[in-house]
């Protein structure tokens, strides 16, 4: 790896570790759904419509989703920091491509992102939550909620960019949160009575993680939901990092 | 042998008003330079757009023989700016960001080390070492900001307002680190500064921009004759005697 890239991507995760507060609210938010969820409407997870693997295993990807919620706030914060310190321009100033002083953020963010993935998914295993592939189911899960990171890692970032506004980060939690519960988070799609809400759910992006998630977990879903959510998930991801790449020639020194 | 060479120079704002108006200026190597001119005259503009940061609309430049349009990144390489605004990492401490700066221009960690413990040294910084940046005081915050932009042993210098926030002494031995580094290493400096004073004692030569356009290009001693050729008049004198007659509309600050 370039070493600009390396000394970039380290600082951003030292100040990821420095500033830890993002990713563990994530992190405990996404237990506590988890926790709460499970306790209080587990026992519907003997319905046939829930598989073998109970509603723990049905409910446990949408904690996945929410810890990358959680912690993409980081590459916006770490810009902002910048920013606000006018450190931002000093890296701008120096031979350091502009595209890298971006990406140096987001991908420190989704590497955070990742590791507290699979903290999750540790502690999902101890739980009881089942893994119809295995390892692969594993791999499959990881590539999705890092996809999904990155999409909300880059808005977070390029939004912070083009308003220098360190609110980004919010707003970004407050738009896609909605998102979780327009879909079949809680139910699944038999189960689920509202016409107009399983309607929104086809156009909700999160119906897609969350069933491709579930396919791989207790295999309730088809599997053409993991290959829909594949495609979802890379345009969506790259159209961020286009957006916050494009970002990072839009701001006002 | 010119360092700096600016060509027609053209900067609009937003409104339609230029802030540089057919900028042209040579600047030879190993010159101390410095820029003057009242509030809105386009001197950091000027430097933006010398720095990198900004695009000129129209015209072109070039830094020790070096174009931005194919040669950006040499630039960057060949150039140190500390701009008006201290800009360091707040959370980290000296000798950190020090080492930081250095290896993002692409110097070893060992090496990176070195400069960073020379500059702190020549700086004063060292008893501040184990401080955090954003607990530093005021002068040497700015001591830091300026020792970033030497990091790299750059050949071209462009310091912004570098001394505001320094008490006397600190500004001496300030100004006795940069024209050391112009006379011994022949570093090209170009600075603005609102001290008449210290441009007065340290630059040989001086542009004076105002309304977009370069007023007077030359010598510092060359501008008070021209401006005061009976006296012999402080440049600070001088300036504010051309700045009344000629633009009686501007402050008489060098802001």
């Amino acid at each position: 790896m370039n070493t600009t890239a390396a000394l970039l991507m380290n600082r951003g995760i030292k100040k990821l570790m420095k500033q830890p507060a993002a990713p563990l609210m994530g992190f405990a938010m996404s237990l506590f759904f988890l926790l709460v969820y499970n306790a209080g409407i587990g026992g519907i997870g003997s319905m046939t419509e829930f598989g073998t693997g109970g509603y723990l295993s049905f409910v446990f990807p949408i904690t996945i989703i929410s810890l990358s919620m959680g912690s993409s706030a980081g590459a916006g914060q770490t810009l902002n920091a910048d920013m606000q310190s006018g450190y931002f321009r000093n890296l701008y100033l120096s031979p350091a491509p502009r595209w890298m002083l971006v990406m140096a953020p987001i991908i420190a963010d989704t590497l955070s992102s990742m590791l507290f993935t699979i903290l999750l998914i540790i502690i999902g295993a101890i739980a009881g939550v089942s893994f119809q592939f295995g390892f692969l189911s594993v791999l499959g899960i990881l590539l999705l909620s890092t996809l999904w990171s990155v999409t909300l890692c880059g808005l977070s970032a390029g939004i912070m960019l083009r308003t220098g506004q360190h609110q980004s980060a919010a707003i970004i939690t407050n738009a896609v949160f909605p998102l979780l519960f327009l879909s079949t988070t809680f139910l699944p799609r038999e189960l689920i009575t509202a016409e107009w809400l399983l309607t929104i759910s086809w156009g909700n992006p999160v119906t897609y993680v969350l069933e491709a998630n579930r396919h791989l977990l207790a295999g309730t879903s088809p599997a053409w939901y993991f290959f829909a959510a594949l495609i979802i998930c890379t345009v969506t991801s790259a159209v961020s990092v286009i957006f916050a790449l494009n970002s990072a020639h839009k701001i006002k020194m | 042998m010119a360092e700096i060479i600016i060509q027609n120079l053209h900067k609009q704002y937003r409104n339609g008003a230029y802030a540089l108006n057919g900028i042209n200026l040579k600047i030879e190597r190993g010159q101390f330079f410095t820029l003057l001119g009242p509030n809105g005259a386009g001197k950091s503009t000027l430097i933006k757009i010398l720095t990198t940061l900004l695009q000129p609309d129209q015209g072109s430049f070039t830094v020790a023989g070096l174009h931005p349009q194919s040669q950006l990144t040499a630039i960057r390489k060949t150039i140190g700016v500390a701009l008006q605004e201290n800009a360091f990492d707040p959370t980290e401490k000296p000798e950190a960001s020090l080492v930081f700066q250095g290896r993002l221009y692409g110097l070893g960690k060992k090496e990176s080390l070195h400069r960073a413990h020379e500059l702190m040294e020549l700086f004063g910084l060292l008893p501040e070492k184990n401080k955090k940046n954003d607990a530093l005081s005021g002068g040497n915050k700015r001591k830091l900001h300026c020792a970033m932009a030497l990091v790299h042993q750059p050949k071209v210098l462009f310091l912004d307002e570098p001394t505001v926030g320094l008490d006397p002494v600190a500004r001496d031995n300030f100004w006795n680190i940069i024209t050391q580094l112009n006379q011994e290493k022949n570093i090209t400096v170009f600075i603005t500064t609102q001290y008449l004073d210290e441009a007065d004692q340290f630059a040989s030569n001086m542009a004076l921009i105002a309304e977009g356009k370069i007023q007077f290009a030359g010598s510092v001693n060359d501008f008070k004759n021209f401006v005061n050729p009976d006296k012999d008049s402080s440049l600070n004198d001088s300036y504010i005697s051309y700045i009344n007659k000629n633009f009686p509309q501007q402050k008489n600050t060098n802001d």
